[in-house]
């Protein structure tokens, strides 16, 4: 789904050679789903854009350092959590921000009708299914299943562990199995009762 | 009830986080449950977001917003600095009224000496590139100041090992350079090199430009025009040496002849003002000119602003101003500039600004 290789190589370019087509092919690469996470985060993906604007502002400010960096792609996550949760810390002044409150519109997915050779009415029970589980596990689902992140990855920037990321996707997986069961075309259900 | 172990198996198998001893196990139990062999297809393969998909020309435009977002803030990350050095340019400025300490000089040498093998060449070397509309500042491993203006590129190794600092230009860059007897500084460019212990000085050789300048600010320089025939000038404070590049399209000439061709002349800086001086201004993050025709300080502008400008009327590129911008947008100053009610401007849709 991504190339961490790719992503580690333009980091080396940026860092070492501040080299300016490395960074824009980042940029390119990463900022639809920086941006989508912290929509989710904020709530809006207009200030989302910012944000990701202003860490990418950062990594070519800071291009000397980021050979320091281990993973450049948990990294350019983290630090795109943090400056969401800033903002919104700063938009909403008193209140405590984390990342239980999560605006999981941003986060609603579903799958590819015609690839997946299923109905429309199946593809929104899949979203509804998703859309019913708690946030973080949405959050966490995406982040496996569209961003491609690895299970350390997702529990690092999460703060959580690599056990409640596989078990958070387990609950996932098998609420879109249930929503699909219900659909299952009659051949399938009968080849099934007659094993 | 199927058991909790298979979508287990399976979040980890879309995860790529399935290690070799399950991949058996999953295959066992998907054969127990053709209906999960079904739900594995469908986990595996891309989904759509709902919100606001993202595809390549979404990320393009995004791209754009934020080069702009980058390129305003890296101007507004030097003006923090610029005070400091504001005043050091200023004082550096008394000094060349009251002691005389300043020169510029430009200069063209061929091939011949741009083919001298790089002793430096195992180093490991960094580069620090511009683009049009922005500036940047940075310190050498030695220590040396470097302010890299618009639409530059400055060479540079990791670790000044050996006798000598060199460093490569392509553009213009103003340098205080870190005073070490036993190592001099040198900054090569296309047309010249420029061999100092400390001081401070300004180089500027645009490719796009038919005159290479270096401006000396205090102490003192050697020009290095050939390094091989040993033509070397050496400039004292407050002055100027001037030649023109454009002997380089000569092709029918020997490289000998082309060499006698450009005789470097000497002059003195421009001083647009009190206590501004043309060539140096920028470091200040000023621009300034003096009875400069229009052509040349458009020339100038689209490389300060990243702008686009062009003629309708060429007659206009003849015009001669004086001016100096400080806090300025583009639009501003060339409000300012028509004022004196010789040309307009006016800018298209697509952001071309159009003079007659």
């Amino acid at each position: 789904m991504m190339n961490d290789e790719l992503i580690r190589r333009h980091f080396r370019c940026i860092g070492e050679g501040g080299d300016m087509q490395a960074y824009d092919e980042l940029y390119r690469l990463l900022c639809g789903r920086l941006i989508r996470f912290s929509a989710a985060i904020t709530g809006s993906f207009h200030l989302a854009e910012e944000i990701v604007s202003d860490v990418f502002i950062m990594i070519w400010q800071k291009r000397e350092q980021l050979a320091a960096v281990e993973n450049p792609l948990v990294y350019l996550y983290v630090c795109t959590r943090n400056r969401s949760l800033n903002t919104l810390q700063q938009h909403r002044k008193h209140q405590h921000t984390s990342l239980d409150s999560l605006d999981t519109d941003a986060l609603a997915m579903s799958p590819d009708q015609e690839q997946s050779m299923i109905s429309a009415e199946v593809a929104q029970r899949i979203e509804a299914a998703i859309r019913s589980l708690p946030a973080r596990c949405q959050l966490i689902f995406r982040l496996v299943k569209q961003d491609g992140l690895k299970y350390r990855e997702v529990a690092e920037l999460l703060n959580i562990s690599s056990k409640t990321v596989d078990a958070q996707l387990t609950i996932a997986v098998k609420k879109v199995a249930e929503a699909i069961r219900l659909n299952m075309p009659s051949e399938l259900a009968w080849s099934f009762l007659f094993r | 009830m199927m058991h909790d172990q298979i979508w287990t198996l399976l979040a980890r198998r879309m995860a790529n986080e399935l290690l070799p001893e399950e991949e058996e196990e999953l295959e066992r139990l998907l054969q127990q449950h053709p209906d999960a062999s079904y739900i594995k297809e469908v986990m595996m393969q891309p989904w759509n977001d709902r919100q606001k998909p993202f595809g390549p020309e979404e990320a393009d435009q995004a791209l754009e917003r934020h080069k702009l977002r980058l390129e305003s803030a890296m101007v507004a990350e030097e003006e923090p600095e610029a005070p400091s050095s504001g005043r050091k340019v200023r004082r550096m400025v008394f000094q060349l009224t009251g002691v005389a300490a300043a020169l510029v000089f430009a200069f063209f040498i061929g091939r011949k000496w741009f083919a001298a093998p790089k002793p430096v060449a195992e180093e490991a070397r960094l580069q620090l590139v511009t683009q049009k509309g922005s500036r940047s500042h940075i310190k050498l491993p030695d220590g040396t100041s470097v302010w890299l203006n618009a639409g530059s590129k400055l060479d540079y190794p990791k670790q000044f090992t050996g006798r000598k600092r060199e460093v490569t230009l392509e553009g213009e860059a103003f340098f205080t350079v870190v005073k070490d007897e036993n190592r001099p500084f040198m900054v090569r460019t296309k047309a010249f090199a420029v061999r100092v212990l400390g001081t401070e000085f300004n180089v500027r050789v645009y490719p796009q430009e038919d005159i290479a300048v270096a401006s000396l600010v205090t102490g003192s320089v050697e020009v290095v025009l050939d390094e091989k025939q040993n033509r070397v000038v050496r400039l004292r404070p407050n002055e100027k040496l001037s030649i023109s590049t454009l002997e380089q399209l000569v092709t029918t000439t020997t490289a000998k002849e082309t060499v006698a061709l450009r005789q470097p002349v000497k002059s003195r800086l421009t001083e647009v003002r009190d206590s501004v001086i043309a060539e140096t201004a920028w470091v200040e993050n000023k621009l300034a000119f003096k009875k400069m025709p229009l052509e040349k300080v458009v020339a100038l502008m689209e490389q300060w602003y990243g702008a686009d400008i062009r003629f309708k009327n060429e007659n206009k590129k003849q015009l001669s101003f004086t001016a100096v911008f400080d806090k300025e947008n583009l639009i501003d100053a060339l409000k300012a500039l028509e004022l004196t009610g010789t040309f307009h401007f006016m800018q298209d849709a697509d952001g071309v600004i159009w003079i007659e």
